[in-house]
């Protein structure tokens, strides 16, 4: 490893709209989702650990999707240092990926682990009960698979735009990883139905979920009680394609871009 | 021996009706000066050299390789572009030891060169690039840039912003510098300092020359086509030469080929 990696993680870790739109902002909605939507959860162990599950497959989904447009923006705002340094530096453009995933995914694991931590925190202290994932071990590999997606589709994006010198589309491009987010997070009250398995994010959310409580979810509307169950290794092979996919497209991209100058990016 | 070969080189960008480079050849063995108004292509051409931008036509030799073949060497070239040194948003001093590792370069000598430019040191530990002023970013671009020890260094409009005697300091480091440097400017008084380097001239998207920059010092711009001429340039639709003897307006006393333009249009009406 270089220095790249662990300044990169600084540069992250110190940035202060990447953190508040990843954590603080979250920790508003883990509040509420303890205080205000819970007020009605009966403080039955088995009723709290789905509505644990719910909340944290939901916001983890959230919390990364806010880390993927941060790291997004940092990704396009360096695209031409990115060129440079994989020319004339001994970083070449597959090392780059691998530092800059692997410090990225140091940085989404800290985002989860503060998310884990805090719902786990203020779930028990609502409920008066804590309630431990059902499967860990499962809990933890897909939430790092969540991350390393997370990760796939920010240098993905960012990487489009160069390529395809897009430049003006920047902002909203970079948006989109919370815009697709936010859309799993409708899951709570829509059927998706297939396309349930078609969305990374969903498949994000319900595998959350199901390692979380052991409990199957359906394909949306879990607030109404619709849809049908999903099918967990059918989410799983579709969250893999997607990491796989972005991840080669991101590679392939990395080689053909030269870069777009900070000032041809749009200032909305 | 390290060289920097442009043949036919064009660019064009989708905003821009006009190409930025119309057919640029060049070969760069030496120090050369790229001088030429703002908006001429200078900064285009250095982006081009890099591999920093999409080439329309033409290609890049860099010691006999196409630019666009080269990965992952450290030494070869370097630039004092700010925007390659924007890999990350940490203090100018976290991008020093950043560059100076990917780079293989020593980071004191960044230091000793951005001392000698006057750049207060405890400034680097608490500013990002971005923050500190025009003048300060670029004289940390280009110590970076000359601290990485690259056969090949593209310096652009290195002396903006600079007083007087820290231009005279840079000067020094250029002279001194080992290796293929290209100079972009568009301020003429720098030839009397780099007396055996190269110069090229470049207006809108033409390089021509190259003549050494001895040969320049007593030449005179005349807004005619010369049949003497040292050189011949095109220039908003008419030919302008650089002629010895005492017709014309001094090259070195412009102080800036932007000035180009204003005679030109002078002589017009």
């Amino acid at each position: 490893m270089t220095k790249y990696f662990t300044l990169n993680v600084k540069s992250m870790l110190t940035h202060p709209e990447l953190l508040f739109w990843s954590i603080a902002f979250i920790e508003f909605w883990v509040v509420m989702w303890a205080y205000v939507f819970g007020a009605y959860v009966p403080k039955v162990e088995e009723a709290v650990k789905i509505y644990t599950a719910d909340a944290y497959g939901s916001l983890l989904t959230l919390s990364l999707s806010a880390t993927a447009v941060g790291i997004t923006e940092a990704f396009l705002h360096s695209s031409r240092s990115i060129r440079f340094v994989t020319k004339y530096t001994k970083l070449s453009p597959s090392r780059f990926m691998a530092e800059h995933m692997a410090s990225s995914m140091v940085v989404l694991t800290l985002v989860s682990a503060v998310m884990f931590a805090s719902i786990a925190g203020v779930f028990t202290q609502k409920f008066g009960m804590y309630t431990p994932p059902e499967m860990p071990l499962e809990l933890v590999a897909v939430t790092l698979l969540g991350c390393l997606f997370m990760y796939a589709i920010s240098a993905f994006l960012s990487l489009a735009v160069v390529v395809f010198k897009a430049p003006r589309s920047a902002r909203f491009v970079s948006y989109i990883p919370l815009i697709l987010g936010f859309l799993a997070y409708g899951a709570l009250w829509m059927d998706f139905k297939a396309l349930a398995y078609v969305s990374p994010f969903n498949c994000i959310l319900a595998l959350c979920i199901y390692y979380y409580s052991g409990v199957k979810p359906t394909t949306g509307a879990f607030v109404m009680g619709g849809g049908v169950e999903m099918n967990m290794g059918l989410a799983l092979c579709s969250l893999v394609a997607w990491v796989s996919a972005l991840t080669a497209l991101s590679i392939l991209f990395l080689r053909r871009m030269k870069g777009v100058g900070i000032e041809e990016i749009r200032v909305v | 021996m390290p060289m920097i070969l442009v043949e036919g080189l064009k660019v064009s960008y989708k905003w821009r009706q006009e190409p930025v480079l119309r057919g640029v050849d060049g070969e760069f063995d030496n120090k050369s000066l790229i001088l030429g108004p703002n908006g001429s292509g200078k900064t285009t051409l250095f982006r081009a050299v890099c591999g920093l931008t999409n080439i329309t036509e033409g290609r890049v030799l860099i010691d006999g390789r196409n630019v666009e073949d080269v990965y992952a060497e450290p030494g070869i070239l370097s630039v004092n572009f700010p925007e390659v040194y924007s890999l990350l948003s940490v203090k100018v001093r976290d991008l020093i030891t950043l560059y100076a590792d990917l780079s293989g370069a020593d980071p004191s000598k960044t230091y000793a060169i951005l001392e000698e430019l006057g750049i207060p040191m405890e400034l680097l530990g608490k500013r990002k690039l971005h923050e500190l002023s025009a003048g300060q970013r670029k004289a940390v671009c280009t110590a970076m840039a000359l601290s990485m020890d690259a056969k090949h260094v593209l310096l652009d409009e290195p002396f903006e912003q600079l007083d007087p005697a820290r231009k005279g300091r840079l000067i020094k480091y250029l002279n001194e510098y080992d290796g293929v440097v290209l100079l972009n400017t568009h301020e003429t008084w720098l030839m009397k300092n780099l007396p055996e380097w190269d110069a090229y001239f470049m207006f809108e998207g033409r390089l021509y020359g190259s003549a050494s920059v001895k040969k320049l010092l007593n030449v005179r711009l005349s807004l005619r086509d010369e049949p003497e001429a040292v050189l011949k340039m095109e220039v908003a639709g008419k030919t302008i030469s650089l002629v010895r003897g005492r017709r014309g307006t001094l090259l070195t006393s412009l102080e800036s080929l932007d000035r180009v333009y204003e005679l030109a249009l002078e002589a017009g009406a």
